[in-house]
């Protein structure tokens, strides 16, 4: 074995120039795929936290069905029974109740739909960005008992500012029609239009008293540590709250928007893995059947000598994973190490923000090479260095002894 | 008993409408110990008869046993095995791995023989030393010149002891000087030894050399002198 990772490395150094042009397209193909995955990587943490973070949680609790009809009558009626049950569940970083119905804002002048947030004013900093996002005015306070935060897009349509009058209606659980007047204390500007157009959120207290839910809520949102635990704490809240008559969703469950484009990000990497690992491997396979060429002599020489076809196979499979191997490292530490460069300081994308943010995206990226995707880089380059050998060895395997030795 | 015993060795090729008969009946028997130069104008089938003997080529008719077996008998693998374990090999030139250096061109065979390193890089330096290489084991053949690399060329062919060395004009791209010298050695190793040769050439000293000389024609033995 040992013979043939010297045999073959020698045979590179046998044409420096040609084996280091071969090993630099490798480790430039390499290091692209490499940050571009980093650079993926990173995107999607950042979708996929942003998007949690900016309202949905990592999980939620509703009442059964709550979800698919969105009807006030599906509330969680004793909330705190509920925290209290999985209290103590490990991997809640973080818990608060909302309620959450859909309805009509007015002004003076015009109106629309709304979307309204009766939220825990003071917990909600912690689960969620909203507060971050008031960029005229202020949050709520935990008295302010007849203040809303609207995004920025509704309050344009309603053409109020703040300090101006809303009024916010809503259906209640017997169907009768509720409304309210509230004053805007803070508009928010998130750049997710769903938000900005539609949210308009009250403290919860208020919520509760006007929509005549009592200490009843609609949602529990949970923060979890982080992404990877979220199935396994699911599961723990699951067995916890059997039977209560409750459904436990994911962020991805309410909202797959993000998980949809986690998924296209993947496969577009898979695309760009398959062009970069098939060009490659082309320079590879062409590289080694010139060398081949060369040397089909000294493999004549040696099946004359009773080395065996397969060990000529094994010989030049190896050869060509020392050659494939060695360009795809130095490739994937240029391309890792350029990623961690970029990692810490960021690639500021602020040019396109707009366009980003309502995908949840921050106007810089900090590429975060993970686990799967290193495997995923190393694991192709390493079955494309296989099949990029098996021709050549396949060749060299199959040649004559007695023929090849007539070449000179 | 014979350690070659070929009988009736008969291979043709065909090229476009005629058929070549590169052997056409060949017999002979070759004892343990002797030295035999196959001689014969080009094209007369020396090569040929040479791989078929080292089981590198089969003939269309005819039998071969080499050291108590049956060539023609054994599957690829078998007969690159038989080849590993019982013979040895000295061609025309371009004999060594060119990548490894003289020792570990000699080494390489006992390797794959399962000879352990430090044994195999020992009796690689021995046979270095004694075909006259002491001090060029680092070096590697494009390091070396023709008449040296053929001497490599015949330490590994002797280094692993085989029954029967196979050499296919092993002074043909040497001067007269080095060729003389060459063929001296192997006769020593012959004489001392007990290795048997079967080469092939048509150098005048390797033909003076000969203590069994076969001539041969168009495929056919016309002529076997024990000198
Ligand atoms: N693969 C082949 N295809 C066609 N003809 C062949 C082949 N190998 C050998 N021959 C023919 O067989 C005959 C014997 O060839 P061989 O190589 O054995 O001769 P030789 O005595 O070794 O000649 P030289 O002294 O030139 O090496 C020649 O006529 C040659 O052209
Ligand atoms: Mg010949």
């Amino acid at each position: 074995m040992l013979i043939y990772l010297q045999l073959g490395w020698r045979n590179l150094w046998l044409h420096p120039v040609r084996s280091a042009l071969t090993a630099a397209a490798l480790a430039v193909g390499m290091a692209a795929l490499t940050f571009l995955s980093a650079m993926n990587d990173g995107w999607m943490q950042q979708i996929k936290g942003n998007f949690a973070l900016t309202l949905t949680g990592h999980l939620q609790i509703h009442a059964a069905g709550f979800e698919q009809s969105r009807k006030l009558a599906q509330h969680i009626a004793e909330p705190d029974a509920i925290v209290q049950r999985i209290d103590g569940i490990a991997g809640i970083r973080q818990l608060v109740r909302r309620v959450r119905v859909s309805g009509l804002a007015s002004s003076a002048g015009s109106n629309g739909g709304a979307l309204i947030y009766g939220v825990e004013a003071a917990d909600e900093r912690e689960i969620s960005r909203l507060a971050g996002f008031v960029q005229q005015g202020r949050w709520l306070l935990p008295d302010d008992v007849r203040g809303v935060v609207l995004g920025a897009g509704l309050a344009d349509r309603l053409h109020v500012g703040l300090g101006d009058k809303v009024v916010l209606m809503a259906s209640v659980s017997n169907g009768d029609i509720a409304s309210e007047v509230f004053r805007v204390r803070g508009l928010l500007h998130s750049g997710v239009m769903d938000i900005d157009d539609l949210l308009a959120i009250i403290p919860l207290r208020m919520a509760q008293q006007w929509l005549g839910l009592g200490d009843a809520v609609t949602d529990i949102v949970i923060r979890a540590d982080d992404f990877d635990t979220v199935d396994p704490l699911q599961q723990r809240l699951a067995q916890a709250l059997q039977g209560q008559g409750l459904e436990i969703l994911r962020w991805n469950d309410i909202d797959p928007m993000a998980q949809q484009w986690a998924d296209f990000a993947d496969a577009y990497t898979w695309v760009v893995l398959l062009i970069v690992i098939l060009v490659v491997l082309a320079e590879v396979l062409n590289t080694m059947l010139m060398s081949l060429h060369e040397r089909i002599r000294e493999f004549g020489l040696m099946g004359a000598m009773g080395v065996r076809s397969s060990q000529l196979f094994v010989m030049v499979v190896w050869e060509t994973m020392l050659l494939v191997m060695l360009g795809s490292l130095i490739g994937f530490l240029l391309g890792g190490g350029l990623a961690w460069w970029y990692g810490s300081r960021g690639i500021d994308l602020s040019q396109f923000a707009v366009a980003f943010s309502f995908m949840y995206m921050d106007p810089v990226i900090h590429p975060a090479l993970q686990a799967a995707s290193c495997l995923r880089i190393l694991g192709a380059a390493l079955i494309g260095a296989l099949a990029a050998g098996l021709i050549p060895a396949w060749k060299a395997a199959r040649l004559e002894p007695v023929e090849a030795l007539r070449e000179l | 008993m014979a350690l070659i015993r070929a009988d009736g060795l008969s291979k043709g090729y065909r090229s476009g409408d005629s058929l070549v008969r590169a052997l056409d009946g060949v017999s002979l028997d070759v004892p343990q110990g002797a030295f035999v130069v196959l001689a014969g104008r080009s094209g007369s089938g020396k090569t040929t008869l040479l791989n078929m003997l080292g089981g590198l080529d089969r003939p269309d008719s005819g039998s071969l046993v080499v050291a108590g077996h049956d060539v023609l008998r054994m599957s690829r693998d078998e007969r690159a095995a038989f080849r590993l374990h019982h013979l040895g090999f000295v061609f025309q030139a371009y004999n060594l791995i060119r990548v490894l250096t003289a020792r570990e061109n000699v080494a390489y065979v006992l390797q794959l023989r399962g000879m352990e390193k430090r044994q195999r890089l020992a009796l690689a330096d021995r046979w270095l030393a004694e075909v006259g290489l002491q001090g060029f084991e680092h070096r590697r053949p494009d390091q070396m010149s023709g008449g040296q690399q053929q001497r490599v060329a015949v330490a590994r062919a002797l280094a692993a002891s085989p029954d029967l060395v196979l050499a296919d004009e092993p002074t043909a791209n040497l001067d007269s000087h080095t060729g003389a010298n060459l063929i001296a050695l192997m006769r020593h190793l012959n004489e001392q030894q007990g290795i048997t040769f079967v080469t092939a050439s048509h150098d005048p000293s390797v033909i003076a050399a000969a203590r069994t000389l076969v001539t041969m024609q168009d495929g056919k033995i016309v002529d076997l002198r024990e000198g």
